[in-house]
């Protein structure tokens, strides 16, 4: 008895797996801590049996066990008696008259678009018996492509949220606006007080980036009617329309072809995650990587850790003070190369060496320099987003403007031509109001979404600015930060609700269609704008004249703007093409401007001395906190952090250890005395003087998903700073979970991602792959029809995540909250792994999406006790939620940890109206039932269904699942197997660098993963064979 | 010692009337009996709203069926027609005083009930024959364009004065029509679970 035990002990220490460090997830899994070993022992990281028999002393598991029969013996009799009984009556109830375009059951798919303030996409809206249910890319829309954001797909919900508006209200004050009673008022009432506030005069207007051009002629309409003042602002507002307008004379933000460059450098852009048109630079971004041989190569000096930054081939980190030295030191570098005037020589020569003072190894820096003077009028410098927004954020980008064009990009990849004329909003126009209203000259203000009370830090003053406003009009529709000081409250439209057209690049224009008539007793914004200057009978005929926005809209094409881009067809024939298409015109070719700024006197004014300096982003999922009630979004984890529900102080693992923080210890941060309380959160690779927090959190009126979720960092802010500010931090004592969805679903340290950089694979394309030798023990299975499989591309996932959301959309996943995500109850179809390489100072990362891979020998089918996980013909593993009885073997044996389990009944909380959200084309799973990935297989059904009834063969192409719809970079593709030409089997077939994940283990997935390339010049220092 | 014991005793007694229930609702169910099996509603045959008569309009009118559900080969699922479609003919037609379709049921009083719901821009609330469980994904479409005739699941429609459902809808029915090597079938579960 003995002699087993020890003999059973030594084997377990045999067995023990040698862990390979290169790639980590988490501090614990790199340290290999006790409580990650811990962790990686339990499949579940909690179980109600198991805590059940905590309490119950000693006989720890027979007791759970006994109580789980006990358990499952009175459900199975209450089922059976249940089933003896007639179901409940279900009513049937036809439409009265037959609308033309609806097929019950069939789904109807109509182009529209979508805007964020910042980013615009052409989308395809899916709509079953005439409500949304699902929001893709619109792959003929020259921007996106087949990309839709996170946040755009999110929007969906909002429509059907319980916190929405459903009627107009007012707000009655008492004299000093301390206290408020809010009451419902009639749109007549509404209507009749406005106007007779608007009368008086001094009206202005605020709101955010405007890209429709009906909606603009609607204000300039209703400005030339009642002589009002139109202001726009962002939070998230930088600097670059304006830089542009100082260097070459317009305001816009220029068209960044990365797809065109070879040499891109950010200094904090995060161009891929938060910044600009993110699914246009995803996708541009990938399509100049798809060939390996004739890569771009990404650097990124990053303040805070951005997805460019996780997505760069070198990224340098840096400080928001130190981003004004690097662009200066970079034009001090090729200052020799290119001609450059010798005023700007000498402004720059003090930038001479820089590197060494910022921290970056020089030769590192003078190789940057020399890459971009090789590829001259292919390489790209961007700066940009709120990282940027320091005191010399108009200096830093006038001087990326002029290495631009001196590099000789602009016009090639930095074309201002095919820019974005309306994201000009700007900090500048939000204090010209505030000083308007300050000086009295303000009596009414119109707001339409936009949230000053929520996203100024109080020293700008706006607060204190509108007290002296005496009619405060709020557009939207939320009672939100700024609408409960509002005296009215317009409520608006759902976007998703309202006829409007989009410009997002100069001369290519969208439309926007809404998929559902008005919900509620709601009006848009453009039409209350209509109705007000009917009303007072002023400005031009056709603001007055109009009945509906959209006879408006469809007014405005007909006379002005279908003669720019109609290509003289005739009107209806013209806008029904519009309607189909989605969009008309096309993105302007580019020319080089004449920089007319001034380099030479451009001086620094923040200075890099103090100890840590802050640096405020938005991460890509919350943004400016706009749609920060919105479950969807929340729970997705940060792109790189991959924490969830929460924000947090980013520092550095230095920083965090000399002050012997610990992740969640709570810090509290003073910026210019103003304190905000934050949990700790230790980032690799992050500058050790930065603290770096995200906006968009702790929204206040947003609804009952934001609420209590993080911290306003907005309050941070001085003013129109953002960045770089000093700040000092102090322990408090408490702790706050921070919770990710990271530190578990381990892979054991086997080959799961695989990178090689550029001269790895000059002789070797399939470098550093390790190909095991593998036999079979199974007869295998015959797929005679379909096979499908998938293949994923490393080399262009940039991690963006919009896969995610698109899959739970698609496949009615649920949010299960902070709490359960703290529990490992997550229920993500797919995730995306985040991998960091290299040391904790300088970490890089690998992102891998990860879904069931449906293995041919899938471990999960042999151990499911009633047979509810099985094999298709066709090669999927499917799982049988109305077998299932929850045992959860399954996942248990699942080497991928791809399997999520219902604990509880989540389709029970789905507040109405959300329940309308759900895809009738995907079961709902209840409690007890174990759901995973089933490649979207309602969409493999209806392709071929489809391809059946046109009598044709199944093309490849044909299928889309949820995920490679969305995803931005085709890095995700589906297709048969069998299917000898389709693009899938020609991966598994014939490219070098496909690899399958556990090979060894001989589960054969139907997944093939490509390995990662690092364009950074180096070589893979050559591993031993130290994994399995 | 006590807690562990009635523990076990609740087990034993939960488990024994599971055995109990399920025995007996095993034994309630013979194949082919006159009674449907438990939880299946073959035969089950609500009142409607209307007294619609499949049996004149069908049999007797010889009406096509495609005619009113008209997007069964274009959908999953078989459309109940719009009052608008109803009143393409029921504009005309009033029926004959006396005359009833359905015993008890004069027609001029229920077309009167379609054509006030038709006027007054509402619907008819249709109580619902054909009862799948929300986990099974029927296919009209797969099936009506295979040449399935309606009849074959749905039985005898022109001769129903009163619908009544002809099959139990079982996943047995289902499964043995699938199992024949001439249908082609599919028998992967997530033809249907999904």
């Amino acid at each position: 008895m003995n002699n087993n035990e020890n003999k059973i002990q030594s084997d377990n220490e045999n067995r023990k797996i040698e862990r390979d460090s290169t790639y980590w997830r988490s501090f614990e899994e790199l340290n290999n801590t006790p409580e990650f070993q811990k962790s990686l022992q339990t499949e579940f990281m909690s179980s109600p049996l198991r805590e059940e028999s905590k309490h119950e002393g000693t006989e720890a598991d027979g007791v759970a066990r006994r109580d789980f029969l006990k358990l499952m013996g009175a459900s199975i009799a209450l089922t059976s008696a249940a089933g003896c009984i007639r179901r409940p009556v279900q009513k049937i109830v036809p439409y009265n008259k037959q609308p033309e375009e609806v097929t019950v059951g069939v789904s109807n798919w109509y182009t529209s678009s979508y805007f964020d303030g910042q980013e615009g996409l052409g989308l395809l809206v899916k709509s079953r018996e005439g409500r949304p249910v699902h929001i893709q890319g619109n792959p003929k829309f020259p921007l996106n492509g087949t990309g839709a954001s996170v946040k755009a797909q999110a929007s969906l919900l909002g429509l059907y949220e319980p916190n929405r508006l459903q009627k107009p209200f007012r707000n009655l004050f008492n004299e000093k606006r301390t206290n408020k009673e809010t009451v419902g008022v009639s749109w007549e009432e509404l209507d009749a007080k406005v106007v007779e506030s608007l009368k008086k005069g001094g009206v202005a207007i605020l709101t955010g980036n405007i890209s429709s051009p009906s909606t603009k002629a609607v204000i300039s309409d209703f400005k030339a009617g009642f002589n009002a003042d139109h202001y726009a602002w962002e939070p998230l507002s930088d600097d670059v329309a304006s830089a542009q307008a100082t260097s070459y004379g317009e305001a816009v933000v220029p068209g960044h072809r990365y797809d065109k460059a070879q040499m891109i450098v950010s200094i904090d852009a995060d161009f891929l995650g938060t910044w600009g048109p993110t699914m246009t630079n995803n996708k541009r971004f990938a399509d100049g990587r798809r060939n390996i041989d004739k890569m771009s190569r990404l650097v990124s000096f990053d303040s805070t850790y951005s997805l460019t930054g996780a997505n760069a081939d070198i990224r340098f980190k840096i400080k928001p003070s130190q981003q004004f030295d690097v662009v200066m030191g970079l034009i001090a570098e090729i200052a020799g190369k290119v001609s450059v005037s010798e005023s700007v020589k000498t402004a720059v020569a003090p930038y001479n060496g820089i590197a060494d003072k910022l921290g970056i190894s020089s030769e590192a820096f003078k190789k940057v320099a020399s890459d971009l003077v090789k590829n001259q009028g292919e390489s790209i410098v961007v700066a940009g987003g709120i990282q940027t927004k320091t005191k010399d954020s108009l200096a830093l980008q006038t001087a990326v403007n002029y290495l631009n064009s001196i590099l000789g990009n602009d016009g090639k990849t930095v074309v201002a031509q095919a820019g974005n004329k309306n994201v000009t909003a700007s900090y500048d126009q939000i204090k010209n109001l505030i000083k308007k209203m300050n000086a009295g000259d303000v009596k009414t203000l119109i707001i339409y979404r936009s949230n000053p009370f929520y996203s100024t830090s109080a020293d700008l003053g706006f607060a204190e600015a509108i007290k002296k406003v005496s009619t405060v009009v709020f557009a939207g529709d939320k009672m939100d930060e700024t609408a409960v000081n509002a005296h009215f409250i317009a409520t608006d439209n759902h976007a998703l609700e309202t006829w409007g057209d989009t410009e997002f690049a100069t001369g290519l224009y969208g439309i926007h269609q809404p998929l559902i008539r008005t919900m509620y007793d709601t009006r848009s914004f453009q039409l209350s704008l209509m109705t007000w200057a009917f009303m007072a009978k002023v400005g031009p005929k056709r603001i007055q004249e109009f009945e509906t926005y959209y006879d408006y809209v469809r007014n405005l094409w007909k006379t002005e703007l279908a003669a720019k881009v109609g290509g003289g067809k005739d009107f209806d024939a013209f806008w029904n093409g519009f309607l189909q298409d989605g969009f008309v015109g096309e993105v302007a070719a580019g020319s080089a401007r004449t920089f007319k700024g001034d380099v030479a006197s451009l001086k620094k004014t923040n200075s890099s001395d103090s100890a840590f300096e802050l640096a405020l982003y938005p991460t890509a999922n919350i943004g400016d906190g706009t749609l920060a009630n919105i479950g969807w979004l929340q729970e997705l984890p940060d792109v790189v952090t991959k924490i969830v529900w929460d924000n947090y102080a980013c520092v550095s693992l230095k920083t965090a250890e000399a002050n012997k923080l610990r992740e969640g210890d709570v810090i509290e941060l003073t910026v210019g005395g103003k304190k905000l309380s934050l949990p700790t959160h230790i980032q690799p690779g992050l500058h050790d003087q930065v603290v770096a927090v995200a906006v968009g959190y702790g929204r206040t009126h947003a609804g009952d998903i934001a609420k209590g979720v993080g911290q306003n960092a907005y309050t941070l802010a001085q003013g129109d700073l953002l960045s770089g500010l000093p700040v000092e931090f102090k322990k408090t004592g408490d702790k706050i979970e921070l919770v990710t969805t990271q530190g578990h679903d381990s892979m054991e340290g086997r080959q799961i991602v695989v990178t090689a950089t550029n001269k790895d694979i000059e002789h070797k394309k399939d470098a550093n792959i390790h190909r095991h030798h593998t036999w079979n023990i199974w007869s295998g299975h015959q797929y005679n029809g379909h096979k499908w499989g998938m293949a994923i591309d490393l080399n262009t996932c940039t991690g963006c995540s919009a896969c995610m959301t698109a899959c739970q959309s698609e496949n009615n996943i649920h949010v299960v909250g902070k709490k359960y995500v703290m529990q490992g109850r997550e229920m993500h179809w797919i995730r995306i792994d985040r991998y960091y390489t290299g040391d904790v100072e300088s970490a890089s990362a690998v992102f891998q999406p990860l879904m069931c891979q449906h293995c041919d020998n899938a471990p999960c089918e042999t151990v499911c006790p009633v047979a509810a996980t099985v094999h298709s013909s066709e090669g999927l593993n499917e799982m049988v939620y109305n077998r299932c009885v929850g045992t959860r073997y399954c996942s248990n044996n699942c080497p991928y940890k791809v399997r999520r389990f219902n604990w509880f009944n989540y389709a029970k909380l789905i507040e109405k109206p959300m329940h309308m959200h759900l895809n009738p084309e995907v079961g709902v799973r209840t409690r007890g039932v174990m759901e995973k990935c089933t490649f979207c297989v309602q969409r493999i059904k209806e392709g071929k269904n489809k391809a059946k009834m046109e009598e044709r063969p199944l093309k490849d192409g044909d299928i889309k699942v949820a995920c490679e719809a969305a995803c931005p970079t085709q890095t995700i593709v589906f297709g048969d197997l069998n299917d000898e030409n389709s693009r899938v089997a020609k991966v598994f077939k014939s490219e070098p660098r496909a690899y399958e994940l556990l090979e060894e283990w001989y589960a054969k997935p139907s997944v093939r993963y490509q390995s990662k390339i690092k364009n950074n010049d180096e070589v893979t220092a050559k591993k031993g064979a130290d994994h399995a | 010692m006590l807690t562990k014991f009635r523990s076990t005793v609740c087990a034993a007694i939960g488990l024994s009337f599971t055995v109990f229930f399920l025995s007996s609702c095993l034994f309630q169910n013979p194949n082919g009996g006159e009674r449907p099996g438990i939880g299946y509603n073959k035969g089950y045959a609500p009142d409607q709203p209307i007294a619609f008569s499949h049996e004149l309009h069908v049999g007797t009118h010889k009406i096509q069926c495609q005619y009113c559900h008209n997007q069964v080969e274009r959908s999953k699922s078989s459309n109940i027609p719009a009052l608008s479609t109803c009143m393409n003919c029921h504009q005309q037609v009033a029926g004959k005083p006396g005359d009833e379709a359905v015993a008890g049921h004069k027609n001029t009083d229920e077309i009167k009930k379609l054509r006030d719901a038709y006027n007054d821009g509402k619907s008819i609330e249709w109580v619902r024959v054909h009862m799948l469980p929300d986990h099974v994904a029927f296919n009209h479409q797969a099936h009506v364009g295979k040449g399935v005739s309606c009849q074959t699941c749905h039985g005898e429609i022109e001769k129903m004065a009163k619908v009544t459902q002809f099959s139990d809808l079982s996943m047995g029915w289902c499964v043995n029509c699938h199992r024949q090597p001439e249908n082609k079938a599919p028998l992967n579960c997530t033809t249907c679970h999904h």
